[in-house]
């Protein structure tokens, strides 16, 4: 079934709010690839619909009010969308899992953490017994004396260890995609370098793909392979990141990376930061969307053709794809 | 004279733990610095490191447990009556969430008024209403907007308006407690070029809590990291971030994922310094330096001396028994 390497294709994915009569749409026609084993970064503002997406990957976005408007999502080249409720439980968990941003709030209060890890072995694998899989798997993501603590409730570990007991059940069934939606966001910056450590090095060991869904443009500089900027419910520009971010080529991803404050590198630190200029506006309510290129409005570079139609994406040689008129 | 002058400075609480046994709990302990007129004084460090109850300290909304904070050389735990109310007109807030510090049954004009009425600075509703115009004004909103209600704003533009309603009593000195850490990164850098102008416009001295790094050098003169309590580090941004001399300082300066920082480890290499475990709790006494248990550069002296405050050059001290020396 697969091809060429793709674990995941994601093709025109329209995933709308409401009414069909007037839906809000909050992701509109993305497509985009996960090769096995590397890290894909999602990179957008709130309400760009970058986490709606993720959700839609294993359709966990409730309906109603949400709906599956159009498109395709290729796992291993079967449709999630057009699966069997039967189908979507084993591919749940087992073939892809989530990690949130509140591990505060993913976490059952009421159950000991051992517990809600053996729940998904239990559901999962019959190979194994639960128990000595779940402290196995919480000596993996580095919780130190799990025989113990596997009788912890939530409220008694701190919000780095709960992240890990979080990243333990997601991987409880070495899924081949872990998607982490804003994954450190909610945590410390010490504890989140710990976190990004963990994840890296368990995803070489497992050999499993990463979808990585943040704002933070560092994060994506310190993690991604690829990365596809989105704005609006829309990709406007992706590449491998190294490309996009030395060479942004979409006034958007250009605007971003300028209001990104920086730590300077080293023979620079020393100085006292210019000026940075920022995008005049905010971002516009996914109901109330301008007619060309949504991102006209706040544009520096906008034409009149801008706020006609809106561009399609295309891509130059070095698979580096831009969504705008007058690419940078 | 400094226009905020804190000496040793502590704020305990009691804390109550599981089995309901109580214990002192020091959210600031011994913390002392200056903040001159037109300063901006960057205050950093991880939640639970007692940046903001220093923040709350000024403005009286916790208790002192020890220590003098004094504002234009006058000591304010001592304040009494008349001299409270000038004191609170002179230092104002911004906070993190400007909704929730919005009241959502007010219009924006009634809000700012109220402010100008309780404090007797503005007598006639005419005058008011153009001096809220005025501050609308200043923060890049339009005077129309005074009618409006705070749930009809973007996150941007209520905290424009927090900045507004603190703007409101001229005051010469505002805390600003993670005024950008809610909003979006674009919008982030419109409040805080605002804040930079605003500065040099009305000549204000900020105290900019944050524990965002790269923000806190983007907006600060000079800069307080703290850990557990206690000022680790001081030192002028520009040396801060070109020296580091505290192994915390140069962990959290590792440790934040930063756009030319990530493209560069790419070809050379990951330089990141990952500490050990959480920040510990207040509750706990560490004994000598607090941050030993979790610092890459610990030797044997660390765990049984508290180290001293180290001069490293002028106006930067550290305090670590090898400042310096790294």
């Amino acid at each position: 079934m697969e091809r060429n390497g793709k674990l995941l294709r994601v093709e025109g994915l329209k995933t709308w709010f409401g009414s069909e009569k007037d839906p809000i749409k909050a992701v509109d026609g993305v497509s985009f690839e996960v090769d096995k084993g590397v890290t894909v970064a999602l990179v957008g503002e709130s309400g760009c619909g970058k986490s709606v997406t993720a959700m839609s990957l294993a359709r966990l976005i409730p309906s109603p009010p949400g709906f599956y408007a159009g498109g395709q999502i290729l796992f291993d080249g079967e449709d999630v969308l057009k699966m069997s409720d039967r189908c979507l439980n084993d591919l749940r968990g087992r073939e892809i899992s989530y990690v949130f941003q509140e591990p505060g709030t993913s976490l059952n209060p009421v159950y000991r953490v051992g517990y809600q890890i053996m729940e998904a072995v239990k559901l999962h694998r019959k190979d194994v017994d639960a128990r000595e899989e779940a402290i196995k798997l919480m000596s993996m993501v580095g919780l130190p004396d799990p025989e113990t603590r596997i009788r912890a409730y939530p409220h008694e570990m701190s919000g780095g260890m709960q992240q890990r007991v979080m990243i333990a059940m997601a991987l409880a069934c070495r899924p081949r995609l872990l998607v982490a939606d804003e994954p450190t966001t909610a945590l410390d910056v010490t504890i989140q370098a710990q976190i990004l450590e963990l994840l890296s090095s368990l995803q070489k060991e497992l050999k499993m793909a990463v979808i990585l869904i943040t704002h933070n443009l560092g994060l994506v500089a310190d993690t991604a392979h690829m990365v596809y900027v989105m704005y609006a419910g829309r990709v406007v520009e992706s590449g491998a990141t190294e490309n996009v971010l030395s060479k942004p080529a979409h006034p958007y991803t250009r605007g971003l990376l300028d209001a990104v404050p920086r730590l300077g590198v080293e023979d620079s630190a020393h100085e006292k930061p210019a000026r940075m200029k920022g995008i005049p506006g905010s971002v516009p309510h996914p109901a109330r969307l301008p007619i060309g290129c949504k991102f006209a409005p706040r544009c520096s570079k906008v034409q009149d053709v801008c706020r006609q139609q809106e561009p399609e994406i295309k891509c130059d040689a070095k698979g580096h794809y831009v969504r705008c008129y007058f690419p940078l | 004279m400094a226009l905020l002058e804190i000496k040793n400075l502590k704020v305990f609480f009691e804390a109550r733990n599981q089995s309901g046994k109580t214990s002192e709990l020091r959210a600031v302990d011994g913390v002392s610095f200056e903040l001159e007129k037109g300063e901006i004084l960057g205050l950093v460090g991880e939640s639970g490191c007692g940046k903001t109850t220093i923040g709350n300290a000024i403005v009286g909304m916790v208790p002192v447990t020890e220590g003098s904070i004094r504002f234009e050389g006058q000591e304010i735990t001592a304040l009494r009556g008349k001299s409270v109310k000038l004191f609170r007109q002179k230092v104002q807030m911004i906070f993190q969430d400007p909704f929730g510090s919005l009241n959502p049954r007010m219009s924006i004009g009634a809000g700012i008024s109220e402010v100008l009425k309780v404090h007797k600075l503005v007598s006639g509703k005419n005058e008011r209403s153009a001096r809220v115009a005025e501050l609308l004004k200043a923060v890049g909103l339009e005077a129309e907007y005074a009618a409006r209600y705070p749930h009809e704003f973007s996150g941007g533009q209520r905290q424009r308006l927090g900045i507004a309603r603190a703007l409101a009593l001229k005051p010469s000195l505002i805390l600003a407690d993670e005024p950008v850490s809610a909003l979006d990164v674009s919008v982030q850098v419109q409040i805080l070029n605002l804040l930079k102008d605003l500065q040099k416009e009305m000549d204000l001295s900020y105290l900019f809590i944050a524990h965002d790094l790269a923000v806190v050098r983007y907006m600060c003169d000079r800069i307080l990291v703290m850990y557990l309590g206690k000022i680790v580090e001081s030192a002028a941004a520009t040396e801060l971030f070109g020296k580091p001399a505290h192994p915390y300082t140069e962990a959290l300066l590792s440790a934040v994922p930063d756009v030319d920082k990530g493209l560069k480890s790419r070809t050379q290499g990951s330089k990141r310094i990952v500490l050990k475990g959480d920040v510990p709790s207040a509750t706990e006494r560490i004994p000598g330096c607090p941050f030993h248990p979790r610092c890459h550069r610990v030797q044997a002296i660390c765990s049984k001396e508290v180290p001293p405050v180290k001069d490293c050059s002028k106006g930067h001290f550290s305090v670590c028994h090898f400042a310096g020396k790294f």
